[in-house]
């Protein structure tokens, strides 16, 4: 894993996770375990950084959701913020499952998109 | 037998070794290889028994696959679960063990003191760093095995290792391959008032989890599925096969595509949990008029309608499958005139690294034009794909209902 695509800032109960370039099949499983790395006791909103993300297919969605739903049980609130690959997680429905935000700073405002 | 080493040079034996496995691996099966090697083992190391138990890693045992002078451990199926027993210890410490007392202390398999080993000498079989099997040898008599024994046995072991691991990955990408043939339909349905065509194209050299089915319903419905599971190879295609066997099956019991894909969806989260999938069903009245859409997580078919440019169908985004319990799914029905083309695809035809995803929808949208469905999908593959092989594998399913006085 290069440390380096997955950079984990925490402010306070807020951990922030910002997820590589690209994702596809072949790192899906890596972005699935740096988010729920970054989950615990503690943690109280995961805001998923894509917006240096310009590609993401169906299994890069689906390790977004799985992370999504493990957060979810333990309590702890997802944020996405996304804007180039933003229509692929609404084709594929998954927009419906959390907060989504066009800029980092927005996210950590709390300023939902419209 | 005796303990006395034949003197014959290291190199001599190892290239004994060298010559099975490396000949084997273009003309053998696994099994005959792995037979010929544990002979060679036999002899050169001068035991009376030899043996090799693969790993299973679902089950998390090991079970016995090739045997010399220890044919019952293959015969009767016998499996170690790893971490217990001389073999199941090798396997979890990713070490060499050697027991100089053999009984049931030591060894979880009755068969091997039954058989009256004295002595017992076992490695892992290892394959890009991860431990696949344990090839271990017997001695009858009282017996010390050597570090130079063990080194010997570990390097026929790497080699057995490196050839049944290829061997493995030729055969899975074969079955996988195999497997995905035989679910898709080598011949559409005829429907009446309907002519389909359809394409497949496995990406990057390898087989994944794209299918596409076509069906008729006793109420006289078609049925047209497509879906995509996340992931790649055999166990993606044998998901795929049980996805779609599941569907069909939902599909007898109710006509309401939503509750189809509900579930479709309770069942993969019940016995496939952590498994992905896209997938779009659709069901079109007898009379073909109409046609009813549920998208799980699956992009939109593409519409053309003569005179008209050609356009996503409006199809409510519903979540992929496997992604959460109880989701709301809605049904999308759309008007079929004379003349309509539908196409339906999977998203390898459409994604790309370089372009965001909507260029690929809008590129898409001016390759499908209402014309017969072979011709529509020669078009849309040159357009999209061309020249260029796809990282991704593809499907794509036509379904056109002739213009009124055509058919």
């Amino acid at each position: 894993m290069a440390a380096e695509e997955y950079k984990i800032s925490r402010a306070g109960p807020r951990v922030v996770v910002t997820v590589p370039a690209e994702i596809d099949a072949m790192n899906s499983d890596e972005v699935r375990e740096a988010l729920l790395s970054a989950t615990g006791p503690g943690v109280t909103t995961l805001i998923v950084d894509m917006s240096g993300t310009t590609f993401c297919d169906s299994a890069g969605v689906h390790a977004v959701i799985t992370a999504y739903r493990q957060a979810a049980q333990a309590g702890t609130e997802v944020r996405l913020v996304a804007t180039k690959v933003l229509r692929v997680f609404a084709l594929i429905g998954a927009d419906q499952l959390m907060l989504t935000y066009p800029t980092l700073e927005a996210a950590l405002a709390d300023t939902p998109a419209a | 037998m005796t303990t006395h080493l034949n003197p014959t040079p290291v190199e001599d034996r190892l290239r004994d070794i060298q010559s099975i496995t490396d000949a084997a691996l273009s003309r053998l099966d696994e099994h005959e290889l792995l037979a010929e090697l544990l002979e060679r083992i036999r002899s050169i190391l001068q035991v009376d028994t030899a043996a090799v138990l693969l790993l299973d890693f679902s089950a998390g045992q090991l079970i016995a696959t090739a045997a010399a002078g220890l044919e019952e451990e293959v015969r009767q199926g016998v499996r170690i679960p790893v971490g217990r027993g001389f073999a199941g210890r090798i396997a979890a410490e990713h070490r060499p063990v050697i027991l100089n007392q053999v009984d049931h202390t030591t060894v979880l398999n009755p068969i091997l003191w039954a058989k009256g080993i004295r002595a017992l000498m076992g490695v892992p079989l290892v394959a890009g760093g991860k431990v696949i099997g344990v090839l271990h040898v017997g001695s009858l008599t009282s017996r010390v095995f050597t570090s130079e024994d063990v080194e010997m046995l570990q390097l026929a072991a790497d080699r057995a290792a490196a050839a049944v691991h290829s061997l493995t990955v030729r055969d899975e990408r074969i079955a996988a391959a195999a497997l995905q043939r035989s679910l898709l339909p080598t011949s559409l349905p005829a429907a009446e008032g309907a002519v389909m065509a359809a394409r497949y194209v496995p990406g990057a050299g390898a087989v994944g989890g794209d299918w596409y089915d076509v069906f008729v319903l006793p109420s006289g419905e078609l049925s047209l599925v497509i879906g995509d599971v996340t992931g790649s190879g055999l166990a993606a295609a044998v998901i795929m096969g049980r996805m779609r066997s599941a569907l069909r099956a939902y599909a007898l019991e109710t006509s309401d595509p939503a509750e189809v894909l509900a579930r479709l969806d309770r069942k993969m989260q019940y016995f496939e949990p952590g498994v992905a999938a896209t997938v779009l069903y659709a069901v079109f009245d007898p009379g073909l008029d109409r046609v009813r859409i549920c998208s799980a997580g699956h992009y939109p078919p593409v519409v053309a309608v003569p005179g008209q440019a050609s356009e996503l169908a409006d199809v409510p985004a519903g979540l992929l499958i496997g992604a959460a319990l109880d989701v709301p799914r809605q049904v999308a029905s759309l008007q079929i005139v004379p003349g309509t083309l539908l196409c339906f695809y999977t998203d390898g035809l459409i994604e790309s690294r370089e372009h965001p995803i909507d260029h690929g929808l809008a590129r898409l949208c001016q390759a499908v034009t209402p014309q017969p469905p072979d011709a529509a999908c020669a078009a849309v593959m040159a357009a999209l794909v061309g020249n260029e092989s796809a990282q991704d594998d593809i499907a794509l399913l036509m379904f056109h209902r002739p213009p009124t006085g055509t058919v």
